[in-house]
């Protein structure tokens, strides 16, 4: 009895999680000799190694929480396995991606610490943004009815991953300090008009033209997300009933719009609606999202025993499904779960610390986390109508866990000033 | 085979991600109970005693620092002002007061005794100077008192 805590100490159930994974990926691809299996092995090392060292910089250099590094490990352990067993060569890229992410997590990490200038451009988060939303526009590629990529090289990069870490700086410093953003005033001198606008409205327009963009991208997820959290944003930092009003009015008048004038939000709604009407076609993706979940039972089939390639997509979006299918409700469970505590640490760090631009980062990280789960596990549980969207560190993508790693190294070093 | 294997591991694979869930929420509860508790004492200038050892080894409940306000004794026993449930701490091991200024410790016939820089000390009083460490059981403090 006498410290047994010893022995079970969070880290060690990550790497124990990994060995049986890769144990059972070594002999599931046993039949097919054509392929190499020591790089299964080799990846599994990898995996394992990058989670110990980081976490053991993380103890060494006292970078403050260390349960978000670990329950996030414990995440990206599950997605990586999962992801290995639908498709080796994705998983392969994504644990070099995961190598990118860590060298990200460490780097933002001192680079918040270090420079003090965060809350003092505020002009610039906005500016950066609709830039690198123009060059989406103009040079992107489209995929899947989203056009939202641009090619660097080999490699493609979704820069909205980017944006969504420059919207909450956006947001921050503007909540830290309303009064960098001026009143401005346009006189129409020949009329006698003097319209004047105050800076709140000015920051709502703003908030606009970022989701406005993504609208065009055809982003829905994202701007879905982006709106979830400017909502939040203005209840908690007590708006006027009026502004939310407003806002919520805005935001029906626009879903009605576009339910009527874009094609594929319709399609999103009615296959959410009733996708067993079209169901070899428009429902086909969520209703086999549904099989694959209702097949797994409690513990799931067991890994690789499944047939979660009859979803589409089942390697990003869909990577839930696979997860409940093979690893069982529990294994769901426990997944949002992990989400769960993940969320409460990061309202807990906010709360900690005392200085506001931190605070609000912090809190507009979570709910940026928080509400991202929300809306991809909704869509593909059929909770709420599907749009596309990562799940954090779990589904496959480059961007999606660099740009995670981004904001974790952010909130990882507003819990080392907490 | 394959099938045989994947379908044992499945269990222990949930089973192991729970256990995870659980020690995570128990070291974020342990987090909870010392933050309540030194919530409003934070910000006065009373010396201090800040834990040394790592909280997630230990198998009881112990707070990152202990605020000497006044008179505190320290023990297992739940009348004392600290109270640990270390199994090496005696029902009432030490006591820590103040003297013009100047703070003691001293052991109440504590079993397995108390050390201040490795050095035993008895019932007589002995005082603390800023960075002196505390053995008592299997914990060690560190006395802090800011010099004005």
């Amino acid at each position: 009895m006498k410290n047994y805590t010893r022995f079970v100490k969070p880290v060690y159930m990550v790497v124990l999680i990994n060995l049986i994974g890769f144990l059972l990926l070594y002999m599931y691809s046993k039949p097919n000799n054509n392929i190499n299996n020591n790089i299964t092995i080799f990846a599994g090392f990898s995996v394992i190694a990058l989670i110990c060292l980081t976490y053991a910089l993380i103890l060494k250099l006292e970078m403050g929480d260390e349960y978000l590094f670990l329950i996030v490990s414990m995440l990206m352990s599950i997605g990586i396995i999962m992801l290995y067993r639908l498709d080796r060569n994705l998983a392969q890229k994504q644990i070099i991606w995961l190598a990118v992410g860590i060298i990200m997590f460490f780097a933002c990490y001192f680079a918040y610490l270090k420079l003090n200038i965060w809350y003092k451009v505020a002009y610039l988060y906005p500016i950066v943004s609709y830039i690198l939303f123009i060059i989406t526009i103009v040079f992107g590629g489209g995929k899947r009815g989203a056009n939202n990529w641009i090619a660097i090289g080999h490699i493609n990069v979704q820069l909205s991953e980017i944006i969504k870490v420059l919207y909450i700086f956006f947001l921050a410093s503007y909540y830290t300090d309303p009064d960098k953003f001026r009143d401005c005033t346009i006189a129409v001198k020949r009329l006698k008009i003097k319209i004047n606008i105050s800076k709140q409205w000015i920051f709502i327009a703003l908030n606009y033209i970022f989701i406005g963009f993504l609208f065009l991208q055809r982003e829905l997820g994202t701007a879905f997300l982006f709106f979830g959290v400017f909502i939040f944003f203005l209840f908690i930092f007590g708006s006027k009933i009026s502004t939310l009003v407003f806002n919520a009015i805005i935001a029906c008048i626009g879903l009605v719009f576009s339910y009527f004038y874009f094609y594929h939000i319709r399609v999103r709604f009615d296959t959410w609606i009733n996708p067993w009407s079209d169901i070899s076609n428009k429902g086909y993706q969520i209703t086999q999202s549904l099989f694959a979940i209702g097949s797994g039972g409690f513990f799931g089939t067991g890994l690789g025993l499944g047939r979660p390639d009859f979803v589409p997509e089942v390697h990003t979006d869909f990577i839930f499904s696979a997860i409940c299918e093979e690893m069982g409700i529990f294994g769901g469970i426990a997944v949002i779960f992990l989400f769960f505590i993940f969320a409460y640490r990061g309202f807990k760090i906010s709360l900690m610390v005392k200085e506001t631009f931190d605070r609000i980062v912090a809190l507009g990280i979570t709910l940026m986390f928080a509400l991202q789960t929300f809306i991809i596990l909704g869509g593909v549980i059929k909770l709420i109508p599907l749009t596309g969207i990562t799940l954090p560190f779990i589904s496959y993508g480059g961007s999606s866990l660099v740009s995670g790693f981004i904001s974790l190294g952010i909130l990882q070093a507003i819990s080392k000033k907490a | 085979m394959y099938e045989v294997i994947s379908t044992i591991l499945k269990y222990v694979f949930t089973i192991v991600i729970y256990i995870f869930i659980y020690t995570i929420i128990r070291l974020i509860y342990l987090d909870i109970k010392s933050m309540n508790k030194r919530a409003g004492l934070s910000d006065k200038k009373y010396p201090y005693l800040k834990l040394l050892n790592r909280r997630d080894e230990l198998s009881f409940r112990v707070d990152e620092s202990y605020v000497l306000n006044s008179r505190k004794t320290i023990g297992r026993l739940s009348k004392n002002d600290f109270v640990i449930n270390d199994p090496f701490l005696s029902g009432n091991h030490a006591e820590f007061f103040s003297e013009d200024g100047i703070y003691y410790m001293r052991d109440l016939g504590s079993k397995n005794g108390s050390f201040i820089n490795n050095v035993k000390i008895e019932y007589d009083a002995v005082p603390l100077n800023n960075g002196d460490k505390i053995q008592i059981g299997q914990l060690t403090f560190i006395f802090v008192q800011d010099n004005r």
